[in-house]
């Protein structure tokens, strides 16, 4: 037999719950080296559509560097990876090959890929969901690759938010898909939605020209997949539910409503497709009461390959109940952790829209606490974006919003808001 | 439409609820292995290798907080922790020896120190002397005195309750102290003759000798005292069970037992008893972690004595597992005919 999978499951939990105890939290944290050999054995094919936001928003200087940054994109792909190019208007039209189907890179398809992107221009509107809808199309004739897409736009959607809706739940499952957003005109909301559905993540390319670096980045990640799509399986006693699962590192990213049933106890969560990464999920089950002393498995995770049934790790979430309130109270640091970094999140989120919506009173608590937390848990730069929107006095505490924000640290602050730390070493063992 | 009414004697996957065949290894809906260990505490057939039910998620007890014995004759024995204990104190033992089958199960009394130790020699003691003929008064001797021995001083006395049975040739012999009970489970017609040594008294018609109602009404306690109240049997129909108390415990009308296996008691005499039951039955040796829970309580009537030992437990469980329980079941006659 060959290699076996290198991932690990690790739980961190306090098991331990009073006599009234009722919610088990967990973090599992699941660690790749990316050096995976299925017992399928062959090696893993990649598929990359690059979209490309070519409406009229994007003439100027941005459409010459949104040309550079996907040339980059292209030149990056190692040899025999499949690829398209799409450029997305209010319609969208492949731009590389000349058909729907995709190439292999080769030096040659490289070449020929640039100079169709060479001619890109820009005009029209901008229909996200249409440009994702064509790459999936495309994507779905590479069943068995590592699919993935590179979503850049630098404007509002045009689509109607139903249809956006309708169009992302056409795609999940679908392919991959990480998002840029460019300038200070596009609505992290909206990417966002696209990094939830379809398990990527989102950016914001502050300075135009660092695009092609990102274009780089987003494309070397994903060529270091190896393994096309991993679920997570959670099983959870017939008398209890489970309450979330959510990512939490690298960044927050909620599976709950992204079950599917295997049996009235066990349900699959989509992670995508792994390379050599650490990421951490937070699960939260509630358990009928027990019995001091008795102890039950409350969460039973596997990671595995749906279609051949391989379980690359597994792990046991436990509940134990006891009326030794030291052990019951006591609280696990990741969980600690992870549930503040969610916190703050939330406050980000629900700061900012109030902002947006005029409700100063609740826009300035939120963000005032925001800070308070982002400083507590190592998010340096999460608090030196909040400092450019709300001022805190050190001395009184008053908090008041700042006027004349610049708008792009109010997106930088949006978009990054779902991004977690680590906990720090000295905060872990607790 | 409604000619797809299911049987009630169907079975279901465990897990996945599914309708599986009688037989199948696996269930053929969600793959899970069918015939897996029964739960102790949901009673689903669905223990896995590591120890958990895969629907409760119950870990399964290990070791003294849950032990199950059988012997070849089909006497089967289960003692478990309960659910409101911290440990079983309760000790049992099961030995067949040619002719004779040898029971003893002892309680650790909670309010001495090392309780699980008190029960644990006791009952090593004790069955071990049963077993090579020393005589039933002889053997709760030794018994006494190994628990005695465990104290370092009065203050610290490791104490215990004690029944034994010994069964022979349809015969059998009762010896206790404390309150650990024995009941004769009738499985065949009513009793007619009882062996002029003894009595075995269907509690339904005949009131009881043993019983002391009194304490039952005093207690401040709400568990039983004494026998199984009249109104916890039914009549003998076919099938049906029937459940008579054979000792009298040594218990204050408050429920505090009045006599122990133990240094802080001093010379401790144990109640004799023997009877010859005529018909078919098991005889029942239990703690009070079961008898509590007897009061209108429909004993099982079919299965192995260790599937009635379980249910029993189950039932025990079920009503609130207060304390550590302990159920041994020898069967007597054609039984199981």
């Amino acid at each position: 037999m060959g290699d076996q999978p290198t991932f690990t499951l690790h739980i961190d939990q306090n098991k331990y719950l009073p006599i009234d105890g009722r919610e088990v939290h967990a973090i599992l944290t699941i660690n790749s080296t990316g050096t995976v050999t299925t017992e399928s054995a062959t090696p893993a094919e990649a598929a990359e559509v690059i979209i490309i936001d070519t409406s009229g928003s994007m003439s100027g200087g941005k459409i010459r560097e949104a040309r550079a940054a996907a040339a980059t994109a292209v030149q990056t792909l190692r040899d025999g990876v499949h690829v398209a190019v799409i450029a997305g208007t209010d319609r969208a039209r492949v731009v590389y090959p000349n058909g729907p189907q995709l190439v292999r890179a080769s030096a040659a398809t490289r070449a020929e890929a640039q100079r169709a992107i060479g001619k890109l221009s820009a005009g029209g509107g901008t229909s996200i969901g249409q440009w994702l809808q064509l790459a999936a199309q495309m994507l779905s004739a590479h069943p068995n690759a590592i699919r993935h897409a590179i979503l850049m736009t630098d404007g509002q959607n045009n689509e109607r938010a139903d249809v956006f809706a309708a169009a992302l739940a056409r795609c999940e499952g679908a392919f991959v898909c990480d998002s840029l957003g460019v300038g200070d005109d596009w609505v992290p909301a909206e990417l966002r939605k696209v990094a939830e559905a379809l398990l990527g993540t989102f950016d914001f390319v502050r300075n135009q020209g660092d695009l092609a670096d990102f274009f780089r980045n987003l494309t070397q990640t994903s060529m270091s997949k190896t393994v096309a799509e991993l679920v997570m399986r959670v099983w959870v006693p017939q008398t209890a539910t489970l309450k979330w699962v959510k990512q939490v590192s690298p960044t927050l990213l909620d599976l709950t409503g992204k079950r599917t049933d295997v049996n009235p106890l066990t349900g699959d969560y989509p992670t995508g497709s792994w390379g050599a990464e650490d990421r951490e999920y937070h699960l939260c089950v509630e358990v009928p009461p027990g019995q001091i002393g008795s102890e039950i498995r409350a969460g039973w995770v596997k990671l595995l390959r749906p279609d051949t049934q391989e379980v690359f790790a597994s792990g046991n979430v436990l509940a134990q109940w006891t009326d030794d309130l030291a052990q019951s109270t006591r609280i696990n640091g990741k969980v600690a952790h992870y549930t503040g970094q969610a916190e703050l999140h939330e406050l980000i989120q629900d700061g900012l829209s109030a902002r947006a919506a005029g409700d100063v009173d609740t826009a300035t608590a939120r963000l005032a606490k925001a800070k308070q937390l982002a400083v507590d848990s190592g998010r340096e730069d999460t608090a030196r974006l909040l400092d450019k929107v709300v001022e805190v006095d050190p001395a009184s505490g008053t908090a008041r919003l700042r006027k004349n924000v610049d708008k792009a640290d109010a997106i930088e602050l949006d978009t990054g808001s779902v991004r977690t730390s680590k906990l720090r070493k000295n905060g872990e063992g607790s | 439409m409604g000619e797809t009414a299911v049987p009630k004697t169907e079975v279901r996957c465990p897990v996945c609820e599914a309708p599986v065949l009688a037989g199948d290894s696996f269930c053929e809906a969600c793959g899970h292995p069918l015939g897996a260990p029964t739960c102790t505490s949901c009673g689903a057939p669905a223990v896995d290798a590591d120890g958990y039910c895969e629907r409760c998620g119950l870990r399964q007890p290990t070791g003294r907080d849950h032990a199950e014995l059988e012997l070849d004759g089909g006497t089967a024995g289960v003692t478990d922790r309960g659910l409101r204990r911290s440990r079983n104190e309760d000790a049992m033992a099961l030995l067949a020896t040619g002719t004779q089958t040898v029971v003893v199960v002892c309680d650790g009394v909670g309010s001495s120190p090392r309780a699980d130790e008190a029960s644990a020699a006791a009952v090593e003691t004790a069955s071990a002397a049963l077993a090579r003929g020393v005589s039933t008064e002889e053997a709760f001797g030794l018994a006494s005195r190994a628990v005695g021995k465990l104290a370092t001083s009065v203050d610290d006395a490791p104490a215990c309750t004690y029944v034994s049975a010994v069964v022979e040739g349809g015969r059998i012999t009762l010896a206790w102290a404390g309150d650990s009970r024995a009941y004769w489970l009738s499985t065949g017609p009513r009793p007619t003759k009882t062996d002029p040594s003894a009595d075995t008294q269907p509690v339904a018609t005949d009131p009881p000798t043993v019983t002391r109602p009194v304490e039952a009404e005093a207690s401040t306690d709400t568990r039983p005292v004494g026998v199984v109240p009249a109104a916890a049997i039914r009549p003998a129909v076919t099938g049906q069970v029937v459940g008579t108390q054979l000792t009298e415990d040594d218990a204050a009308p408050t429920g505090e037992i009045t006599a122990w296996l133990g240094a802080d008691y001093g010379d401790v005499r144990p109640h004799v008893r023997v009877l010859e039951p005529e018909t078919p039955g098991l005889l029942l040796v239990c703690s009070d972690g079961l008898w509590r829970y007897l009061d209108g309580y429909t004993f099982p009537s079919t299965g192995s004595p260790l599937d009635m030992a379980r249910a029993m437990l189950r039932h025990a469980l079920d009503s609130g597992g207060q304390d550590n329980v302990t159920i041994v079941l020898i069967p007597l006659g054609d039984a199981h005919g």
